[in-house]
């Protein structure tokens, strides 16, 4: 049995999108709920966030983006760059809490006291360009944390894997020149789902040509589409960069329930994925591996998705 | 959606005494395949594409001393007497769906694009108007594809659009196809949202019926038996 991290703060409830947006407080709610009703929560080393040094953020972000976020919320914008993007006064600061909570998670798995983990979080980050909010994220989460652990931990090569439903443009574009870090994302096909890109033909540019990887589901494929795309793209792509930390963006709504998506991926198809994911990171990376939450919106099922999630940490 | 909005300004021309071989590096460099012959006034007298360069040039399978033979006459061969002359030329104030026609009528890749005396003014070529045809779809910001099949009588479209608007989402863009089944049409809006959930339920409220193009997709599958 692993040990393995759980990030929750009850101050990422704090991002408040209004009365009737999908990327609500009640989710984190729901995967805390799901967690201890399975009995895990003794099982795990329990994390709580600080906020991150701006240094990381601007790491990723432009710093004319990063103030302009932090004027929005002391104005009292509710909207920021997109309609999409409701927000509040506590948005910034969450935003901060989610980065912070992540790298402090990192920064356990670094120092080998706990070899991978969950981070529950809120603002999600993959859809966040470099100066642009987009698609419910702002700050880029994950990308933050793969320039921390290079710069950081001189970690020379990180895996980045993405199977929230939706493809990660922000993600990609940050990372697309840079062949020391290897996107790879598994998404409903861009001409059905937000926000429109993440194609088979988008592989990377320049240096980086090559180290990005799209797999497009087209609607209503689910289970058997995604175990044929992982373990036709998404494996042999892994096997030659051989990362030496694996982050993964998580996202619950490719569920066949959940009404933002229509890939129709199952509970079990989501177990399979992630059993797959911490098989790679034992081969490739010593199971070092830490798994941060973008979207997912299905209140009903968030419970055993995420339970099933940090038991496949645990290995249990 | 003027042809002068979406057209090449800074083009590459030759003029008629230019050598062949030279109009082929030209193309090579500039990684083009058209360039208009021009007076020194500026007036197009021809066009000539990478086509017909490698249609003047010597077959590789011609052994070696006859190439350099072939390659000496050719060094002295002008694009004047390869080009095509009067070519199919479009005006700066003809509309995008002149080119759009024009290029279909006449099978070309790229106009040139000359004022009233003949003059050449830029180049649009299909690249130019695919460009200017993705704008108008609007795929390059983020957003969302929703499929509505609607009656084919008037009214329909302001319904969805007012729906839509109502849940104060803009619009990339919304494209109707008019022979999607008998008496139906489909309508697509292009939604710069992620959210579409809600106006789905709220379209199938006011009778519309969504397209699921997957379904489309799969009754195209070969079916096995």
């Amino acid at each position: 049995m692993k040990k393995t991290g759980f990030l929750h703060d009850d101050r990422y409830l704090l991002h408040d999108t209004g009365p009737y947006h999908p990327e609500c407080p009640r989710r984190l709610e729901a995967i805390y709920e799901g967690i201890e009703a399975g009995g895990l929560l003794p099982g795990l080393t329990l994390i709580k966030a600080s906020r991150a040094r701006q240094r990381w953020i601007e790491a990723i972000h432009d710093i004319k983006y990063i103030m302009r976020l932090d004027e929005a919320c002391l104005y009292g914008m509710t909207e920021f760059d997109y309609p999409d993007n409701q927000m509040c006064s506590e948005t910034f600061d969450t935003a901060m809490l989610a980065a912070g909570g992540i790298l402090d998670t990192v920064k356990l798995v670094m120092e080998g006291e706990i070899d991978n983990a969950f981070c529950s979080v809120r603002p999600p980050g993959h859809h966040a360009e470099v100066d642009k909010a987009m698609g419910f994220c702002y700050f880029n989460n994950i990308a933050i944390a793969a320039r921390y652990l290079q710069e950081e931990w001189e970690i020379g090569r990180v895996g980045i894997i993405d199977f929230d439903v939706h493809h990660g443009n922000g993600t990609q574009h940050i990372f697309e020149n840079d062949p020391t870090v290897f996107y790879y994302s598994i998404h409903e096909h861009p001409s059905f789902a937000f926000p429109g890109t993440g194609r088979e033909f988008e592989t990377g540019a320049g240096q980086g040509d090559g180290f990005t990887l799209n797999s497009p589901v087209l609607p209503g494929q689910g289970d058997a589409e995604y175990k044929k795309l992982i373990e036709g793209d998404l494996v042999p792509a892994f096997d030659k960069f051989a990362p030496e930390f694996i982050l993964v963006s998580v996202g619950f709504d490719a569920h066949i329930d959940d009404d933002m998506s229509g890939v129709s991926l199952s509970t079990e198809g989501y177990s399979w994925v992630m059993e797959k994911i911490v098989e790679m990171a034992d081969k490739y990376s010593r199971g070092k591996l830490v798994s941060i939450l973008e979207g997912g919106y299905c209140l009903e099922r968030l419970p055993e998705l995420a339970r099933n999630h940090v038991e496949i940490l645990l290995g249990e | 959606m003027f042809v002068d909005k979406s057209m090449n300004k800074k083009v590459i021309t030759v003029s008629r005494d230019t050598g062949v071989l030279e109009a082929g590096e030209k193309m090579k460099e500039h990684r083009i395949r058209h360039l208009p012959v021009v007076e020194e006034d500026g007036k197009l007298i021809g066009i000539v594409t990478d086509r017909d360069v490698r249609s003047a040039m010597p077959s590789i399978f011609v052994d070696s001393c006859d190439i350099e033979e072939e390659k000496k006459k050719l060094g002295q061969l002008s694009v004047e007497n390869i080009m095509t002359k009067d070519p199919v030329t479009i005006s700066p104030l003809h509309t995008l769906q002149d080119a759009l026609l024009l290029i279909q009528e006449k099978r070309v890749g790229a106009f040139p694009v000359v004022d009233e005396d003949g003059k050449l003014m830029g180049i649009i070529s299909v690249r130019d108007l695919l460009r200017a045809f993705t704008n108008v779809l609007g795929i390059g910001e983020p957003g969302m594809l929703l499929g509505v099949l609607v009656e084919d009588k008037v009214g329909q479209l302001e319904k969805i659009v007012n729906a839509i608007t109502e849940e104060k989402i803009s619009f990339g863009s919304v494209l109707v196809s008019r022979h999607w089944e008998e008496g139906k049409r489909a309508v697509f809006p292009y939604l710069l949202t992620n959210t579409v959930a809600p106006i789905k339920k709220k379209l199938e409220k006011l009778g519309f019926e969504m397209l699921n193009p997957m379904e489309w997709y799969l009754d195209q599958l070969p079916k096995n038996e």
